[in-house]
């Protein structure tokens, strides 16, 4: 095993101009949870290493330690701008193991595709204000966290909480949408068109958002594979691989909507795929909520995993028993193991799973994309400016829940 | 939520990847041997599989060898591509470890991503990868002992097993002259004293 030194800020190197600084973890920009070294000659870049783990929580090993459906809390904490996303490729890995793909009811697909391109939008809401703000843009937060917050309303009304909801089940959905909730879909369909237009009003043709972002931190496409990107990236990169049309899931394939790429690779390239990202997600959303009005069951009737309707247990002695048992001790999984993945809002999320065939999995390896998006910083942050670096770290968009785990 | 300290062996298969097949997902299995894994991983990247998707591994306590390694791989094109130009294609490759000492040869010289994986892979399974430019912790602090994703390590590490209730909440403990909490140095010292009278005279 070699061992180099890490850079650490004690090493100065006194020949020529570099030096080793500190950037982080109380940069603004790095909020509070990364810590870059970087040797610098002047202003530039030479190097560049990152210090993550500050936010590892161990998510994986308590997965272990839980039911196949109480894993499913914890995971979704892991990138906590898009639980849904998360959740949504547990639970589809999860089916796959147990075999009941083919079971989970139509209107459960659509609900779930409805979510997971909602919380695209939500989280590439919160990306877009926070990686404005760090360029200086400061207007543009609060047009962001506006429509977000139409998001997060929507997605308490469903799971019962705004960030958290735990709405997605092994099995389908927990329970049907309430009443009112498709009114609250077309207002916020209605005028999602305007709120789109006053961001790229606020920042697209923007001269001084454009000096800050255009040829900074180019990534060429050959490049971006050598470093396992994934998502936006990749795509602003020209290589249109997207997880929804290359290995479609839920019904992808039933709705129209585009890939959108670019081909420079840059930092203003990566914000223009992510808005127009935004304005296929809506699209599909709008292509959902067309079939959400036939009413349908949300969750598979499968004895196995889903527990009996709650107005049965008080009728039947064998419903009450069921559902205490699946309450208790959790259902069992079949042995083996599965790879599943998603298109979350920053790449590829895939779960490696393996049961053994108990009530709690033996082993759940993520994919973080945030990691391996970050990682590239190291690829294309050397020979760029210090002051560049903020633009890169927040247009390759990484969540730290996902990079620490 | 029943809280286990002991880590769930409980199935009694073993070797729960080799169940499945063909597989449950859209991926090919492949399973090579570490003296053939370069060998078998340079041709494959050779064969269009550019991309590594993720290097992770699993804990098989009670299984020899031990350890798996599992690479995901995808083919990708290296150049600019439109959707219908792709025909993407996933391949996973496992490779068994073996526990006493764990080693096996790094891939970051075919891929650049391999590097924070492999760091990631020695930090919580204590897998050394040989030829790795810098293998050290990456999510655990620098100094943390132990690997904590490996079966045999408690869920909340070693020397938490149990949280026993503090010296002075028993009064037993009085007598050996532990200080209950808000009381004076003096009115300590008094009652360790009478509880060392009482226990001279008895």
């Amino acid at each position: 095993m070699t061992m180099t030194t890490p850079l650490t800020p004690e090493i100065v190197s006194h020949e020529g101009n570099s030096m080793v600084l500190s950037m982080g973890p109380q940069h603004p920009s790095t909020h509070g949870v990364l810590q870059l070294m970087l040797e610098i000659e002047g202003e530039t870049v030479a190097k560049i290493d990152a210090e993550i783990g500050y936010l590892h929580t161990g998510i994986e090993k308590s997965a272990e330690n839980l039911f196949w459906s109480q894993a499913q809390t914890v995971i979704e904490r892991m990138d906590y701008l898009a639980p849904e996303s998360n959740a949504l490729c547990y639970v589809l890995a999860c089916e796959k193991l147990l075999g009941i793909t083919g079971e989970i009811p139509e209107r459960a697909n659509q609900i779930r595709v409805l979510f997971g391109e909602l919380t695209r939008l939500a989280s590439h809401c919160v990306w877009l204000g926070t990686h404005a703000i760090d360029i200086g843009a400061i207007t543009v937060f609060f047009h962001c966290f506006d429509l977000r917050e139409n998001i997060l309303d929507l997605q308490e009304a469903a799971g019962g909480a705004r960030m958290h909801p735990n709405y997605m089940r092994i099995g389908g959905v927990n329970g049907d949408l309430p009443a009112g909730f498709l009114d609250k879909l077309d207002a916020l369909i209605e005028k999602f068109p305007k709120l789109m237009r006053d961001l790229r009003g606020l920042l697209q043709a923007n001269p001084i958002f454009q000096d800050r972002t255009i040829d900074v931190g180019i990534l060429p496409a050959e490049e971006a594979v050598r470093w396992s990107v994934t998502g936006p990236a990749l795509r602003a990169s020209g290589i249109a691989y997207d997880v929804r049309k290359a290995f479609p899931y839920c019904g992808y394939d039933q709705y129209t909507f585009d890939v959108p790429t670019r081909t420079e690779g840059d930092a203003y390239a990566r914000f223009l795929v992510r808005l127009d990202e935004m304005e296929e997600s809506m699209r599909i959303v709008a292509q959902v909520r067309k079939r959400l009005d036939v009413p349908g069951p949300v969750m598979t009737s499968n004895p196995k995993v889903a527990a009996p309707p709650k107005e049965t247990i008080a009728l039947s002695m064998e419903a009450l028993i069921h559902h205490f048992k699946i309450v208790s001790e959790g259902f069992r999984v079949p042995p083996g193991d599965v790879y599943h993945a998603v298109e979350s809002p920053r790449g590829e999320l895939g779960y490696y799973i393996v049961s053994d065939g108990g009530n709690r999995p033996y082993r759940v390896r993520t994919r973080p994309p945030s990691l391996y998006n970050l990682q590239a910083l190291r690829g294309i942050a050397p020979g760029n400016f210090i002051a560049d670096l903020v633009v890169m770290i927040g247009s390759l968009d990484p969540v730290f829940g996902e990079v620490d785990r | 939520m029943p809280s286990t300290q002991q880590p769930p062996i409980a199935g009694a298969a073993i070797d729960p990847t080799s169940l499945r097949a063909p597989s449950l997902d859209d991926a090919r299995v492949e399973r090579v041997a570490p003296a053939h894994l370069r060998e078998r991983l340079e041709q494959l990247k050779n064969d269009g599989f550019s991309m590594l998707l993720d290097l992770g591994a699993a804990d098989y306590l009670q299984r020899v060898p031990r350890f798996d390694v599992i690479y995901h791989l995808l083919k990708m094109p290296m150049a600019p591509a439109p959707v219908t130009a792709l025909s993407p294609q996933r391949l996973r490759v496992l490779c068994g470890v073996d526990g006493t000492s764990p080693h096996l040869p790094t891939v970051t010289d075919l891929w650049k991503s391999a590097d924070w994986a492999e760091r990631e892979v020695f930090d919580l399974f204590g897998i050394v990868f040989d030829g790795h430019p810098e293998l050290r912790r990456i999510q655990m602090p620098r100094d943390w002992e132990g690997h904590p994703l490996r079966k045999d390590y408690p869920l909340r590490g070693p020397a938490r097993e149990r949280s026993p209730r503090p010296p002075f909440a028993l009064k037993s403990n009085v007598a050996a002259g532990t200080p209950p909490s808000g009381q004076t140095l003096e009115a300590l010292q008094e009652q360790v004293k009478r509880a060392a009278e009482g226990r001279s005279t008895s």
